[in-house]
């Protein structure tokens, strides 16, 4: 009985890996085969020597970059707020950060457009514009991250342990909350990247260079590049979570170590 | 002069009174206990002088410096937490530094003091060490520690050895009364543990229901409490109906029992129904046939606490107990036997209904 669930269960995580491998495997051998009846890394070399994909690809590292930031910025405080003063608030806010999930981003981009292409709020141009677009389709990562973060931690005698210390909000943040949730953010930190490196609509409609409208337009052109692209973006994606991982060890460790 | 002052402080959450007409001189370097049950108000009061609480009425003043309305980083105050908090991302030496740090002092002033700090505490090898590295005792150290380092006028402290196992509870009990002491810090110390008020305090304010019921010395606490409230709550007590006899003689009546009380009944009238308190420790066999407060009882039960021995004695249908020193060298008596106890008259205490 006992040897047969372990069976099942080896069973059910092969078939999930191969559901999850098997196609990206599928995409890469494509990838190799640019050159008739050889496998080569023709379809890279064609990739690199394109100059557009460079620039669409470090266009949304920085769009990605700059997306995490202001996240941090405007999500930290606020899951700090809401858990130190109005905590019966949570679940409202909790629900909020979900919106995102529900509407589709086809229908936010032209709600976008639509608010913001006529005086006095014409900033559709501005590429802030894009990074606060994808500052809210990152939000139920980012915020549900940190928010669990701050659970980890007794927030408000740390808060008032502080506060009898002499320290101010500011202090409070930087040296005692955000040192203390830096693994949560760097978690909420990669899906985010992850997010916005892959991001097809809000990109195209706001007509900003970025990586995932450029793969759009290679799958109408070519065959064999697309493919390549997707692997480069994955591993890149996967390098990113590993270097966050590194990172983040450092300080997991004393964090895991409480009482 | 006066030190710390609370006075007619109230506080109110949304229409319910969990603290009231609160007033409380604390003189300099006193160590004052806020002793009572759960809910009482002992973490209120505390917070509202932390500043962590504004309360509804009434002001606090610090060294003649009104302080009621201040944030808690605008006064000079430290707190210790029954939760340590200790930052998790900072060293033993970060911690206690933290508050130096934020009023600029130099790197080396502060590396003085937190050394000097390290060693009030005894734990001058463990400034490199994380809080996690600690055991409770440890981190609760450096916790009182953090909060001396700034020099606060007053040192709060909120059940801070509640975390703790009962062994360390009791030195480190010992050992926050001598630095409190030794640096002559004012310090009020809030508990529902009666002998940890009992065992560290200058004054204590026994608190009930949002109010004081009564402030003074262990000692006058124990011996001479004011109501009803804190003769139940301090030490240990038997009590019992009873009525009164003769009001000028102080003489009462207990299922037919005389007992004469010292205290006087005076403001009574014969035949008032009053209770009557007698502490353990105040009963005694009767060695000789004394004039007042000799009663006939049945011996129920006798339990051993070790330096104590308990006895359960039965005065008409009344039980009480009594507490007398282990003697190894004397028998003590059978259960079932019937023996004459006694008390004092300071002993018999006279209770409201
Ligand atoms: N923020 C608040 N909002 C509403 N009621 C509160 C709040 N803080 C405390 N109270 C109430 O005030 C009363 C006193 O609480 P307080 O924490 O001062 O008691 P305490 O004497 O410290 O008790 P304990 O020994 O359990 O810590 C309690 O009935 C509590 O429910
Ligand atoms: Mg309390």
């Amino acid at each position: 009985m006992k040897r047969g669930g372990i069976v099942w269960s080896w069973l059910w995580m092969i078939v999930g890996i191969l559901y999850f491998f098997l196609p990206l495997l599928a995409t890469f051998m494509f990838s190799l085969k640019a050159i008739k009846g050889i496998y080569s890394f023709k379809s890279y070399e064609n990739l690199f020597a394109d100059p557009k994909f460079l620039t669409s690809f470090s266009s949304s590292v920085i769009w990605a970059i700059l997306t995490i930031l202001l996240g941090i910025i405007i999500f930290v405080p606020t899951a700090y707020w809401v858990r130190l003063k109005v905590p019966q608030l949570r679940p409202i806010v909790e629900l909020l950060s979900l919106i995102p999930f529900v509407v589709p981003a086809i229908v936010y981009v032209f709600g976008l457009v639509r608010t913001y292409s006529h005086p006095p709020l014409l900033i559709v141009n501005s590429p802030g514009l894009l990074v606060a677009g994808y500052t809210v389709l990152s939000m139920p990562y980012m915020y549900r991250a940190i928010d669990t973060g701050l659970r980890a931690i007794d927030v408000q005698t740390l808060t008032e342990a502080a506060q009898s210390l002499g320290a101010g909000w500011g202090t409070i943040l930087f040296k005692v909350i955000f040192p203390n949730i830096r693994v949560a953010i760097l978690s909420g930190a990669f899906l985010s990247f992850a997010i916005v490196l892959g991001e097809y609509t809000l990109a195209q409609y706001l007509a900003k260079p970025a990586f995932g409208p450029y793969i759009g337009l290679l799958i109408q052109n070519k065959a064999y590049e697309p493919a390549a692209a997707t692997i480069i973006s994955f591993a890149l994606t996967w390098a990113a979570m590993g270097i966050l991982e590194l990172v983040g060890r450092g300080k997991q460790v004393q964090l895991v170590g409480g009482h | 002069m006066t030190h710390l002052t609370l006075s007619n402080v109230s506080k109110q959450y949304s229409g319910t009174t969990v603290v009231k007409d609160f007033d409380l001189d604390v003189k300099k370097g006193e160590f004052v206990s806020f002793l009572g049950p759960s809910g009482c108000g002992k973490t209120t009061t505390l917070r509202m002088i932390a500043g962590f609480e504004i309360p509804s009425a009434g002001r606090v003043t610090l060294d003649d410096v009104d302080i009621t309305d201040k944030l808690p980083n605008q006064r000079n105050v430290g707190m210790v937490f029954q939760a340590y908090a200790l930052f998790p991302n900072m060293t033993v030496a970060q911690n206690i530094g933290f508050g130096l740090r934020i009023r600029k002092e130099s790197e080396s002033a502060i590396k003085e003091r937190v050394s000097e700090m390290l060693a009030l505490i005894n734990l001058e090898e463990k400034g490199n060490s994380y809080p996690f590295q600690l055991s409770g005792g440890q981190q609760q150290r450096v916790a009182l520690a953090r909060a001396l380092a700034n020099r606060p006028q007053v040192l709060l402290l909120d059940e801070p050895l509640s975390a703790l196992d009962a062994k360390i509870r009791v030195s480190l009990r010992a050992e926050i009364r001598s630095i409190q002491k030794k640096l002559g810090i004012t310090a009020i110390f809030v508990t529902h543990d009666q002998e940890e008020a009992l065992s560290i305090s200058d004054r204590i304010v026994v608190m009930y229901e949002g109010k004081i019921e009564q402030v003074g010395t262990p000692f006058e606490v124990y011996n001479f409490p004011n109501t009803r409230f804190v003769a139940n709550f301090v030490g240990s007590l038997n009590t019992a109906d009873a009525e009164v006899v003769d009001p000028v003689k102080g003489l009462l009546s207990m299922d037919g029992f005389h007992f004469e009380s010292a205290e006087g009944t005076k403001d009574r009238k014969k035949g008032d129904k009053i209770k009557i308190a007698i502490r353990p420790e105040r009963f005694g066999f009767a060695s000789e046939q004394k004039k007042a407060n000799v009663v006939d009882s049945t011996i129920e039960n006798i339990t051993f606490l070790g330096s104590v021995v308990r006895i359960q004695v039965k005065i008409g249908n009344t039980k009480f107990n009594m507490d007398t020193f282990n003697n190894p060298f004397l028998e003590l008596p059978k259960i079932g036997a019937m023996e004459q106890v006694t008390c004092s008259r300071e002993a018999v205490l006279v209770l409201d209904e």
